[in-house]
């Protein structure tokens, strides 16, 4: 057996300084917030740590929190990987991380009900046109609709990164159907299970009460007449990558999972097809893309829809949870009009940063990033789940070549940033049988409803688990760790 | 409950007790004909052809010569293969996971687990000297399953749903293996003189259903043909018997249709009525001509489930 | 002076293979609006199905249809009698100082209220080397280049059946220059747009009895925006403006928002659709 792994678990740590290491300072200690983690966990032998992620990584497999790999034409279920070292926040740095995030919900609710309203932003000129007029994701059928409780963005996943300046800045608002709740939950879970002495150590906010909470919020947006609202989620089916998810918060909230075939319409009216007969639908948490609702009105193919269901919820007959047409908003580019937007509808400035953005649709600045390349991070606007970025430092002078003569092609199409540094966090590696700095971020998920809002106290760190990595998506190969926010 | 969720919920708890009686059939005959009292009983063949009635596939061409790798392994592990064992399992962990918002977490993760055993099952070690192994644990945890279902579950309409298939599934699969011993018994009778009355092959009947025990227990005597099929058709008290199964279904379908007096084209009013014929049957008459009887008690049964599917399970 | 119409639509489905479980949208309806006015409606289905009154996401009152029966034909017809007030096209218009007017299209505010019907779709999308097709001559009014441009349109394109379908693309049209009603209003708005002028796709039905373009099928043709106007109705198929021969149903950005059947069908295999439209004039 090797020796190394009868040492404690950071003896072999290698603190890079260049990066801004959340857990350790440039001296190597334990910050503030970790040494009692530290105390209690560093005195652990690797072998030890190995045995508990084991047991948690079996917990995981056999409970099915899983997502299918497809590999040589075979499914594989592969779990979510994930570290059991945890990441801690403290109350001070958590209070801007909440009210920020609630802060750039609220804004890009007030900019949806604006561009299907009025577009007094557009006409005011502080967004251009084009964001509306050149977006797939824009619904014309939603103009003048008006949601109920005037909520559009229910439920909205903010992506944030720590900064080598010690700030946060938010990367990207998810406001179409974010995923990744259920992860936080069972992270925390399982880290219960595996590490309960020191997690008595710590104030920890619960994360659980998120189920409970998006009920709530569901409730609160019932269609007009309705007493007691039947809250269902909607799922596209058990083959979705997200379908743990789906069934999990069903089962959480308890209210019924349906498919799209288990809906019909009638009269303008959304009924749910069960062994006693059909029972009205009041409102639907959906986590079915926005083109995929109503094979009449959107995808004339789409299996995963309701036919009819689209007009009965512009009758206001059904709630639809987020909005159709949300997407507008979380276009990339709109991204870049955050602080804008912010100041113009509540007339704050941003709590969270912005990442300063080049828009290639604007002649000058398409001029620097084309010069710049190499300094920069390539996205394109329109993209989810970190596909198609360039990361212009890692790129081949042929690679720069070819990107710089897309980026000419359609300029519209990318914008571009300073490649941020993401913060590093100790995690654990497989292959090196060892802890080592990988990057982090945190998508935190809040909640929107009339006359009440949400944000879970804790979130979802995601890894990137090859060393140097950017990119933390789950479907770029990231991990995730639990989030501790602690009490006041 | 959702029309579609409850159709998966039935099938799961169809699928779990198809898988359990098939893996049991196999090791039961396996095993008891290696020291079978007579050569036929004793041959391989004779056993594989055994096993291929049971499953739906009789060999009718008695020339051919089995393979006894390929027979195995076709019926537990070949994903090929529609009866296969762990294509009952897969289909089983399929449906429970669209019904997984429905089911507690205790009965998911045990199906869960029952599914990576199976899938993760050595075909090597299987065919040349897991049939032990692999069957018992299949037959073990299936039990687990249906401890979880009764265990962790709100007796509810799920519940009953759950409930229904698996004793619906029950039924049949005992009047196939019923059947496919019956076969047996009298392709045994010609080699060997004894009289089908008084067959070996009724012992490993009872013991492919787990009954040998309580049915000695209860005759205290050697089984027959007349004794074994009362006790595993007629007799309420033993668990796997036919008439115990449909009274299962009939106590299940009344938390679906609570009605006092069911409609005439009711589940409800068609499940009374098998049950109230066979309660009144006597094993003798069943003796005098079991294939129509078979025929006949599984037609039965499959008017059920259709009548179900289309009066609750209409999506 | 008013007309009464009475317009018969009618469409037979045919399935290679038994349909389960369907539904239909149908977008026919002639419109409530300044010069119409519905005063009666009858339905009926083969299939015996219950026709269900909804609208869809623009808003125009659509039928529908469910089924859960197994059926291999569906017949369905509709009639319409409606009340169509006469109107003189040439009544509403003003003398412009052409000036303001171009200035007005010009604006921000007008470019966002009108955003809808001012972009490219799938079917409205010029092919690179034509954007200039049609260029404004800005010494004469809006309404007069629209008139120029329907004029242009009705020449350039030979209306003849056949040649394209439904899903035809303005490359195609051009190309060919040969089309039906709704090529010629893909074009036409298309223009318009590139003119900066809002337009919409319009559905409707055509009293054919002055010999005017358009087969027994239902007719398209396009509303534009003029400033200190309003939305003027614009036929090119038959170069004219839209006059009280012109049954409106709904409008569009373009074909896709205004198709008058929309399927949602578990079937495999083939299916054949007819439709017919039959509009008759009572004094």
């Amino acid at each position: 057996m090797n020796q190394d792994l009868k040492k404690p678990i950071f003896s072999s740590y290698i603190n890079n300084t260049n990066l801004f290491d959340e857990v350790f300072d440039p001296n190597g200690i334990a910050k503030n917030v970790y040494q009692k983690l530290f105390e209690l966990y560093g005195n652990h032998s690797i072998q030890d740590y190995v045995q508990l992620n084991n047991k948690a990584k079996s917990s995981f497999f056999n409970q099915g929190i899983t997502f299918q790999v497809y590999e040589n034409k075979e499914t594989q279920e592969k779990i979510f990987p994930f570290d059991l070292f945890p990441r801690i926040i403290d109350e001070d740095e958590w209070e801007i991380i909440e009210k920020g995030s609630i802060q750039r919900s609220k804004a890009l609710n007030l900019f949806l009900w604006d561009v299907y309203h009025d577009k007094k932003i557009i006409k005011d000129g502080v967004v251009p046109l084009d964001l509306i007029s050149s977006s797939a994701n824009y619904l014309h059928q939603m103009i003048g609709v008006d949601p109920p409780g005037g909520i559009y963005n229910h439920i909205s996943g903010t992506d944030i990164i720590k900064h080598s300046d010690g700030n946060y800045y938010v990367l990207e608002d998810n406001i179409r159907c974010p995923s990744g709740v259920s992860y936080v939950i069972c992270n925390r879970t399982a880290l219960k299970r595996a590490l309960f002495g020191v997690f008595n150590h710590y104030k920890t906010h619960s994360v659980t009460n998120y189920a409970e909470n998006l009920l709530e919020i569901l409730e609160s947006v019932k269609p007009k007449g309705v007493d007691v609202p039947n809250c269902v989620v909607l799922t596209p089916g058990m083959y979705n990558s997200a379908f743990y998810e789906h069934s999990y918060l069903a089962k959480a909230m308890g209210v019924e999972l349906v498919e799209g075939r288990d809906l019909f319409v009638e009269n303008d009216f959304v009924y749910m097809k069960t062994i006693s007969g059909p029972i009205k639908v009041d409102v639907i948490y959906r986590r079915v893309d926005d083109q995929y609702l109503d094979p009449l009105e959107f995808k004339p193919d789409s299996a995963l829809g309701v036919p009819g269901l689209f007009t009965a919820y512009k009758k206001g007959n059904v709630c639809l949870a987020n909005a159709p047409g949300t997407g507008v908003a979380d276009d990339k580019a709109i991204y870049t009009y955050m602080p804008e937007i912010i100041k113009y509808y509540l007339d704050e400035s941003p709590i969270l940063n912005n990442v300063h953005t080049y828009h290639c649709s604007r002649p000058d600045e398409l001029k620097y990033v084309l010069e710049h390349i190499q300094e920069l991070v390539i996205k394109p606007v329109d993209e989810a789940g970190g596909y198609g970025i360039s990361i212009g430092n890692r790129l081949t002078k042929e690679e720069i070549k070819v990107v710089q003569e897309e980026i000419k092609q359609s300029p519209r199409k990318y914008i571009a940033q300073p490649i941020m540094s993401l913060s590093v966090h100790p995690t654990y590696i497989d292959d090196t049988e060892s802890f080592e700095q990988r990057h982090v971020d945190l998508r935190t998920f809040t909640l929107l409803g009339d006359k009440k809002e949400f944000v879970l106290k804790g979130g979802l760190s995601r890894v990137a688990l090859k060393r140097g990595n950017l990119i933390v998506n789950s479907s770029q190969g990231g991990g995730s760790k639990d989030t501790w926010v602690l009490k006041k | 409950m959702l029309a579609r969720v409850a159709n998966n919920l039935f099938w799961m708890g169809r699928y779990i007790e198809r898988a359990e009686h098939i893996a049991r059939y196999l090791n039961v005959n396996y095993f008891s004909s290696l020291d079978a009292p007579n050569e036929l009983s004793q041959s391989r063949q004779f056993v594989l052809q055994s096993m291929m009635f049971m499953v739906g596939e009789p060999v009718k061409d008695n020339t051919i010569i089995l393979n006894e790798e390929e027979i195995l392994y076709n019926i537990g592990l070949n994903p090929n293969i529609p009866y296969s064992i762990i294509n009952h399992v897969k289909f089983a962990r399929e449906n429970a996971n669209s019904a997984r918002d429905l089911i507690s977490t205790e009965l998911y993760e045990s199906i869960n687990k029952f599914y990576h055993f199976v899938i993760n099952y050595s075909i090597e070690d299987f065919t040349k000297k897991g049939l032990y192994d692999f069957t018992v644990n299949v037959t073990e945890m299936t039990a687990i399953l249906r401890g979880k279902i009764r265990g962790t579950l709100l007796h509810d309409e799920v519940y009953a749903i759950i409930m229904l298939g698996i004793n619906l599934e029950r039924a049949t699969q005992v009047i196939r293996i019923i059947n496919a011993k019956y076969n047996d018994a009298v392709k045994a009778k010609g080699s060997y003189g004894d009289k089908i009355g008084h067959s070996f092959e009724w012992i490993t009947l009872l013991k492919c259903v787990e009954s040998y025990d309580m049915m000695r227990r209860f005759y205290k005597k050697t089984p027959t043909s007349i004794s074994t099929l009362e006790f595993l058709i007629l007799n309420p008290d033993c668990p796997r018997s036919v008439i115990n199964s449909i009274n299962q279904v009939h106590k299940h379908i009344r938390v679906l249709d609570e009605s006092k007096a069911p409609n005439k084209n009711s589940t409800a009013f068609l499940i009374s009525k098998v049950k109230g014929e066979y309660e009144f049957k006597f094993a003798e008459e069943i003796e005098e001509d079991i294939q129509s009887f078979i025929e006949k008690i599984l037609h039965n049964l499959l008017q059920i489930s259709v009548k179900m599917e289309k009066e609750f399970f209409n999506y | 002076m008013s007309f009464e119409y009475s317009v018969t639509y009618n469409t037979e489905n045919d399935y290679e293979n038994p349909v389960e479980n369907a539904s239909w949208q149908f977008l026919i309806v002639p419109e409530n609006n300044d010069t119409q006015e519905l005063v009666g409606i009858e339905i009926e289905n083969s299939l015996g199905a219950k026709n269900e009154f909804s609208q869809n996401g623009y808003g125009f009152q659509t039928i529908r249809i469910n089924t859960q029966e197994q059926f291999q034909k569906l017949n369905f017809r509709a009639t319409f009698i409606l009340k169509k007030t006469s109107l003189n096209p040439f009544g509403q218009v003003p003398i412009f100082n052409i000036l303001d007017n171009y200035e007005l299209a010009q604006s921000l505010d007008f470019k966002v209220d009108f955003e809808q019907f001012l972009g490219q779709t799938k079917f409205t999308t010029l092919p690179q080397d034509s954007k200039n097709l049609f260029v404004f001559d800005t010494t004469l009014s809006i309404f007069d280049n629209l008139q120029k441009l329907n004029n242009w349109v009705y020449f350039y394109i030979h209306f003849n059946t056949g040649v394209t379908h439904v899903n035809t693309l303005l490359e195609e049209i051009i190309n060919n220059r040969a089309g039906v009603c709704q090529d010629f209003t893909h074009l036409f708005c298309a223009l318009a747009r590139a003119n900066n002028i809002p337009a919409r796709y319009v559905s409707g039905y055509l009293h054919q009895g002055n010999g005017y373009f358009g087969d027994a099928q239902m007719h398209a043709w396009a509303e534009v925006y003029v400033p200190q106007i309003g939305w003027m109705g614009f036929d090119p198929t038959n170069n004219i403006l839209v006059d009280d021969n012109h049954l409106k149903v709904a409008h569009g950005k373009d074909f896709k928002d205004c198709s008058p059947l929309k399927g949602v069908v578990y079937s495999q295999g083939d299916n054949k659709t007819v439709h017919s439209v039959e509009v008759q004039a009572q004094q």
